[in-house]
């Protein structure tokens, strides 16, 4: 291990470090924790100018109840779900297919469809948005929860075919031999040997799927229009113009935006790392 | 009938698998982005027919003022940008230490990769606010002013990039963890015999292991530097006065804005080929990677 | 009928001739290990007898049907993998009834085929756990058993019992020999171990570099190898070679020199190709050379120093230093023999001993390697 281990019995010494380290952790976090502590003062407070000291008053519940009551960041919630969770299971099922495929189907070719899918994957979104939104506009799925879902299904297919053709490849080969030899066709071998082999890439590749996904706003902005479809990320710079004074409302609105990936993150954090980390170090 | 199937279904249903997603990838993704080089060369409203122009909007491009500020911020974009794989480095190794309690630490080293760009963006507003800002905070503390950087022509590309360094680095430091978590056992060991020790170690024993992690962690940040537009749009609208704009939000603007989508995929095509070269740079890397590990 | 047949197998990979126009005829019933260096083809054969890999050219005939053109579970052939290829998510009955599921038999019919199987190979208290709650030599029957239950025509062997230790792989030998003696089916088993070969076969197949180099019973290749290739990679340790020149040929034999070693005639020998003054070479099994004294007119005899002695036991071996003697192509390296000596022996390093042998133990090889010597009756004791 570098750097070298602190030994388990400098007690003392394991502490001060610890400490030490959270310090950082609080400094390096602070913009966040101010947000949240915004989010839990009183409008009047602000107001009143106290940004910073120690709240007189808390008004956790007040401020969540304002954003649930008096804004449509309910609604932009229920929409992000709409649109991300199908997004997922549709991700999770094509780049099963496709890394199946790729990692054991050798032919001419596939080194390239693999180079499309990966290269396709850096593609800054504005290279093809300009194409991609005339197509929803032309399907008249402009302006509803599909246009992004189709989107993000294409979208993230590149980087979970990488993912998914670099797990199953890495899995013992004569286990597809063997269940070659014993006569399971490809289907068979597809849903008794790699599903059942590939539970843990396929719950990495679920939460980073849905980080992307969730976090997404370009797409939001630019395949959707109105409040009914609007996911949150969209919302809250929509809601952050209209309640421009009102910074504790903001603040639990962003708060409240923030909360479903980093609680799936520190839900499945073992996989998020593990994903991210594999998709891009094993190349 | 089944006896041809059963010779044949062993290509036949792999090529069935591949189709949705390879389509679907194919028209939407890569497809999409060809098509916008050829709008490139149209004048086009967005919904009207298209006209076609030639190369007149890269000849307008050339001489569009603007597009100079672009380009000049991307690059800016992605020197900041290079600070993240050093510092996630820094903070890698800082946090690789087995203690109790530092498990939780690190996941909240990596929190900033998992918000939203929106979220940032809020997050660092407020941070920057001239009024009442964290940074005014801390200027205040030493009796001063913070200056108003986000209208502020100099600064607020800057101030932009700075906020999304902030996930970057968490990104970076993810990938040098696992590297450290992967570094071989062994040559540290025979590294601390022959007396090898802090700084030496780290650059004679660690370093070297880490390169390939070292590329993949500055390959991704370039191409993120590249794709950099979340932030901007959040943050400053490309403001003020088009100060902090970058290929990408001008592309945007020019085409959902100013209805001039032709120009917008001229725009868009520029970063396609800067793009390009980057993302050929970094497949050839991962190829010659994949290559020395078989 | 035979049960397998290869007929003219040829197979490239990229700028790679694996196979070169392979023919092989297996009979049913037959225990036939292949066994050759490694990257000599073996595995690639046996995988194209699967249909694992396919072939250029030539024709794969599985009880007188042609399959060269038909999938691998298509061909009535079952595989055991040197990893076993286990299913981790499957206990060990649902990995042993895989085949049968696949193929939509009834349940009934799986369950009385993977509780035969599991009887034969005593995995019967096995059948509910995981492969990973088995020791290596459970995993080993499970992989075997996978391949009983579907009752194929022919057992394929990769290099089964390499993940093994020393004692299991013994034991497994022998279970292996006794499934083959119980089930009476044709198997073909792939190994590098040359005492896997030798104990389990019916006939060995040797391969080398893509081609067969000679296939018969294990007595018959160890006491008459067709060429230098098989002298030296069947027995252990490996036949001492010596580099000598041919002095004299006609009909009647052959006269060879070699220097530090008194003149040899040879009678009996194949002397078709061979003139004056080709090198040749002389062969000799450890066990063909003794310590004798001097004077012993009869054989041919050098002296030498003993550079390292091993004591197996029952018998010792000892490497000695016989220069000017010449060896090629030995475990010891130039100057250096191999004696086994069917006794515990006290010899001590540095010590100075005149080794001889028989005549007739003797092996020649001619310049392109091809044994010259007459047939050598195969021991039968």
């Amino acid at each position: 291990m570098y750097p070298r281990p602190i030994p388990e019995d400098a007690r003392i010494q394991r502490a001060l470090y610890l400490g030490g380290v959270a310090l950082v952790v609080i400094l390096w976090l602070l913009p966040l924790l101010a947000v949240m502590l915004t989010s839990i003062r009183s409008n009047e407070e602000l107001m009143a100018g106290n940004y910073w000291g120690w709240p007189q008053k808390f008004s956790l519940i007040e401020n969540y109840k304002a954003v649930f009551e008096q804004t449509a960041m309910l609604r932009f919630f229920l929409n992000s779900l709409l649109i991300t969770i199908p997004s997922v299971i549709g991700v999770l099922i094509l780049s099963t297919l496709t890394g199946f495929v790729l990692s054991r189907y050798p032919f001419r070719g596939s080194n390239l469809i693999f180079a499309l899918f990966v290269g396709g994957n850096f593609l800054p979104a504005q290279i093809m948005m300009i194409p991609v939104r005339d197509l929803m506009v032309r399907l008249g799925l402009y302006d509803t929860v599909y246009a992004l879902i189709i989107f993000h299904i294409a979208f993230q297919t590149g980087f979970a075919t990488l993912f998914m053709r670099n797990f199953i490849a890495a899995l013992p080969g004569e286990l597809f031999q063997a269940a070659r030899a014993e006569g399971a066709s490809p289907f068979q071998t597809l849903r008794h040997v790699v599903v059942p082999l590939v539970r843990p890439a396929l719950a990495a590749l679920a939460i980073l799927t849905f980080t992307f996904v969730w976090n997404d706003y370009f797409w939001a902005i630019v395949l959707t229009q109105s409040d009914a479809v609007k996911p949150v990320t969209a919302g809250l710079n929509n809601l952050r113009g209209e309640w421009t004074s009102a910074w504790n409302i903001v603040s639990a609105a962003t708060i409240f935006v923030a909360l479903p990936p980093v609680v799936m993150f520190f839900m499945m954090q073992k996989h998020f790392v593990a994903g991210l980390t594999m998709g891009a170090v094993k190349g | 009938m089944s006896r041809l199937w059963r010779r044949n279904r062993h290509w036949v249903t792999p090529a069935l698998f591949l189709l949705p997603g390879l389509i679907l990838f194919g028209t939407v993704i890569l497809a999409a982005s060809i098509e916008t080089v050829w709008i490139s060369l149209h004048d086009w409203d967005g919904i009207g027919a298209k006209t076609w122009v030639g190369l007149a909007n890269y000849i307008e491009l050339a001489d569009d003022p603007q597009f100079y500020v672009s380009l000049k911020n991307n690059v800016i974009w992605l020197l900041i940008f290079m600070l993240a794989p050093p510092i996630g480095l820094a903070l890698a190794l800082i946090v690789n230490q087995q203690i109790r309690g530092m498990r939780i630490l690190k996941s909240l080293f990596f929190v900033p990769l998992v918000l939203a760009t929106v979220t940032v963006g809020v997050v660092f507003g407020w941070v920057y606010d001239p009024n009442f800002g964290l940074l005014q905070l801390l200027f205040g503390a030493f009796g001063g002013t913070a200056p108003a950087l986000l209208s502020d022509e100099t600064f607020v590309t800057f101030a932009v990039a700075a906020a999304g360094l902030w996930p970057q680095i968490a990104f970076c430091m993810i990938l040098f963890l696992a590297g450290l978590n992967s570094l071989n056992d062994d040559l540290i060991a025979a590294g601390r015999v022959d007396g090898a020790r802090g700084w030496r170690m780290l650059r004679h024993v660690v370093l070297p292991q880490l390169s390939q992690v070292g590329f993949i962690a500055i390959a991704v940040t370039v191409i993120g530097a590249l794709r950099s537009f979340d932030m901007i749009a959040v943050m400053t609208s490309g403001g003020p006065y088009g100060s902090c704009t970058v290929l990408a939000y001008q592309m945007y603007q020019e085409s959902i804005f100013s209805y001039r989508f032709g120009y917008g995929a001229a725009i868009a095509t520029v970063l396609f080929v800067i793009m390009i070269v980057f993302i050929a740079w970094y497949l050839n890397g991962l190829i010659k990677a994949e290559r020395s590990n078989a | 009928m035979s049960s397998v047949e290869l007929r003219k197998v040829d197979k490239h990979y990229a700028g790679y001739h694996a196979l070169k126009t392979v023919d092989l005829k297996i009979e049913k019933g037959e225990f036939v290990v292949m066994v050759g260096p490694s990257g000599c083809g073996k595995s690639t054969l046996l995988k194209t007898i699967a249909g694992l890999e396919t072939i250029n050219s030539g024709q794969i005939v599985i009880n007188g049907r042609d399959v060269t053109r038909e999938e691998p579970g298509d061909r009535g052939i079952a595989m055991v993998f040197q990893s076993y290829a286990l299913y981790p998510h499957m206990t060990v009955a649902e990995n042993m009834g895989f085949g049968l599921r696949m193929a939509n038999r009834p349940k009934a019919e799986i369950d009385a085929a993977v509780k035969r199987a599991a009887q034969i190979l005593r995995l019967e208290e096995q059948l509910g756990k995981r492969p990973k709650q088995l020791s290596g030599g459970q995993r080993q029957r499970v992989a075997i058993g996978r391949a009983i239950t579907r009752s194929p025509e022919v057992f394929l062997f990769d290099e089964p019992l390499s993940n093994l230790d020393a004692a299991l792989r013994t034991q497994m030998r022998v279970e292996l020999s006794g499934l083959h003696t119980q089930l009476g089916s044709t198997m073909i088993y792939v190994t590098h171990d040359q005492v896997e070969a030798m104990t389990m076969a019916d006939r060995i197949v040797i391969l080398n570099k893509g081609r067969i180099e000679q296939i018969g019973s294990p007595l018959e290749l160890y006491a008459n190898p067709a060429n230098i290739f098989v002298a030296g990679f069947l027995g252990a340790p490996r036949m001492n070679f010596i580099e000598a020149k041919a002095v004299s040929v006609d009909a009647s034999g052959v006269s060879v020199a070699a220097a530090g070693l008194p003149a040899l005639s040879l009678g009996g020998i194949d002397v078709t190709g061979l003139s004056a003054g080709d090198a040749v070479t002389i062969g000799i099994r450890p066990e063909g050379l003794r310590v004798v004294e001097a004077g012993d007119g009869v054989m041919p005899v050098f002296s030498s120093q003993v550079r390292l002695v091993e004591q197996l036991g029952r018998d010792t071996v000892l490497y000695v230093d016989a220069s000017p003697l010449q060896t090629t192509n030995s475990d010891s390296g130039t100057g250096n023999f191999t004696l086994q000596l069917n006794k515990v022996s006290t010899v001590a390093v540095g010590a100075t001993l005149r080794a001889g042998f028989e005549t007739g133990d003797a092996y020649l090889f001619g310049p392109d390697g091809r044994t010259l010597t007459p047939r050598k009756p195969v021991a039968s004791t």
